[in-house]
């Protein structure tokens, strides 16, 4: 990608002549490493689908946590460097229950973002005086899927660049070309819940080089009833099956 | 001006200043990791001493101005089917009776209550900010936090502001994995596990009631109307304490709030149950002194035998 290797790819506060922040532009390839991630926002909630890579029969699937939740209305999924999520991810869960402690509410999933992307962005010193946390920017994405009394359900994608941006669907993480395109594809405003599971699923299933069962694929959902509720495996299971029967039919 | 309030302010709780200087961050008397991080004391060269002039809080100073809140009977007892937490809902400020309303149970969690005697807003805070350490710890471990564990996180802040004129005395009850469990956590820092605790002003008045009728094995409808029974003892002869009872039950599935009552009318209400008794025993006659345990009269059994209203 930058054949000529310059030493302004060292600082992570140094332009480059044409401008471009090299050690952030990489932190975003070292997300297209990590495992898919998909997220879908419907009218009745947001469906949050993960690919769990799963590398040995030895590895306690369990064990692998791609989807977290930061509140009882606001969840996640995440994909790259996943180590570097659970500070972004105990930093959410705080800012989460001191708006609560301070304001008696619950807080918007946009505040949510922005405060998570503003911990993003301290790799460098703030404006206002905040000192440098951190030595890189984080090697990791998140898709923050939440609900809120105003806005309803929303879906989030926060980048290390601290940017973040609102989407109806969204895919991460090294198949997310591909699942990017699918969704754009097979996404509609009046799509269900249900229709949304199935979704999400089918994509990953399309994307991933193992076949597809609840060991290596977890899915979650935020609703307005339900709040943020991780799938069982039995869940994840079912949700398999009516997309292979659909599949079936189909073909 | 920043150098005073630095020297002066405590210095934070649980944190090495140094790993989480986080200049800015965080909100309010909370750093970025939502753990307190001490709060601005009067700009004065001793805190404590001031406190001790102006308000009633620290001392038995009678010609302090500011007069705390400090009357209030509340209690709480475990016995086999739970926990039962019974408290009145009196404010006074001296001899002034600030309010009659007040909430002095508060609702830590679906699974935690916490009761409130000295500084109501000592303990609304402390206990609010509690519920969110619960909270935290929840989210972090994927377990409830048990209610050792939730009564030690308060008496460790509390005890970071010892003598600086903190005021509360409450009663951390909820059920965990152990069943359930009382503590009693004071802002000296005293923490103290039992099953039987009252506190306050009226509390001698509640034990009083309590201690002849409280059994272990007590039924619930028994319990609950033991709890209420000593909160209107000590409503009716203590005058820091009365108005209305607020009853809570925690049980496995966590609490229940079962209802606010008029104490007078309560008091007075079980006055003429006692006389009505007593007319009634006296038109049979032949029977009464024989039968002890029939006798409504007679406290122990009256505690026991009469059935919450309707």
């Amino acid at each position: 990608m930058f054949l000529t290797r310059s030493e302004y790819d060292r600082g992570v506060s140094t332009f480059s002549p044409e401008g471009r922040l090299f050690q952030v532009e990489y932190s975003l390839e070292a997300i297209k490493l990590g495992s898919t991630a998909i997220g879908i926002a419907t009218s009745e909630g947001v469906i949050l689908g993960v690919e769990k890579r799963v590398t040995s029969s030895l590895l306690e699937h369990t064990s692998i946590e791609k989807i977290v939740e930061i509140d009882s209305h606001i969840g996640c999924a995440m994909s790259g460097l996943t180590a570097d999520a659970r500070s972004m991810i105990d930093h959410a869960r705080v800012s989460s229950l001191t708006h609560n402690l301070y304001y008696d509410e619950e807080i918007q999933v946009e505040s949510l973002t922005q405060s998570v992307c503003d911990l993003a962005l301290r790799f460098g010193e703030g404006a206002g005086g905040e000192k440098r946390l951190m030595s890189r920017p984080f090697g990791v994405a998140l898709l923050i899927a939440g609900f809120d009394k105003d806005k309803g359900p929303q879906l989030y994608h926060a980048e290390p660049s601290g940017t973040f941006y609102r989407y109806d669907a969204k895919a991460i993480g090294s198949g997310s070309e591909g699942a990017q395109a699918e969704l754009q594809n097979e996404y509609h405003k009046s799509m269900t819940l249900k229709e949304a599971e199935v979704l999400a699923l089918k994509i990953l299933k399309q994307v991933m080089e193992e076949k597809l069962d609840c060991k290596n694929a977890q899915l979650a959902s935020v609703t307005a009833e339900g709040g943020f509720r991780v799938y069982t495996d039995e869940e994840t299971d079912e949700i398999i099956k009516v997309m292979q029967e659909q599949h079936q039919e189909e073909s | 001006m920043e150098a005073l309030v630095q020297r002066l302010a405590p210095p934070p709780a649980h944190v090495d200043p140094d790993e989480y200087d986080l200049g800015a961050d965080g909100e309010g008397n909370l750093n970025a990791l939502g753990v307190v991080r001490g709060m601005q004391v009067p700009r004065v060269p001793d805190p404590a001493a001031f406190l001790s002039t102006y308000t009633n809080s620290m001392s038995q100073n009678p010609q302090a101005k500011i007069k705390l809140e400090h009357g209030t009977t509340t209690l709480a007892f475990r016995f086999r089917g739970g926990i039962i937490v019974s408290v009145d809902s009196r404010a006074t400020a001296g001899s002034y009776i600030a309010s009659g309303t007040v909430k002095k149970v508060i609702e830590i969690n679906k699974y935690l209550l916490g009761t409130m005697a000295g500084g109501a807003a000592d303990c609304q805070y402390w206990e609010t900010y509690l519920g969110m350490r619960c909270r935290m710890h929840e989210l972090r471990n994927k377990e409830r936090i048990s209610v050792a564990a939730a009564s030690k996180l308060l008496a460790n802040i509390v005890y970071e502001y010892k003598g600086q004129g903190l005021s509360m005395g409450t009663m951390i009850c909820g059920w965990d994995k152990t069943g359930p469990a009382i503590f009693y956590v004071d802002s000296e820092g005293t923490r103290l596990k039992g099953d039987v605790f009252a506190v306050g002003s009226g509390a001698t008045f509640a034990y009083g009631v309590l201690d002849q009728g409280y059994s272990w094995d007590l039924s619930d409808e028994d319990a609950q109307e033991l709890g209420r029974r000593a909160i209107v003892a000590a409503g009716h002869r203590d005058a820091y304490s009365g108005n209305t009872n607020n009853l809570f039950h925690v049980r496995e599935d966590g609490w229940e709030f079962l209802g606010n009552k008029d104490i007078s009318e309560l008091w007075y209400k079980y006055e003429q149950e006692k006389r009505d008794a007593r007319v009634a025993a006296a038109a049979q006659p032949g029977s009464g002194e024989g039968a002890q345990g029939e006798n409504p009269a007679r406290p122990t059994t009256e505690v026991q035998s009469v059935p919450m209203e309707e």
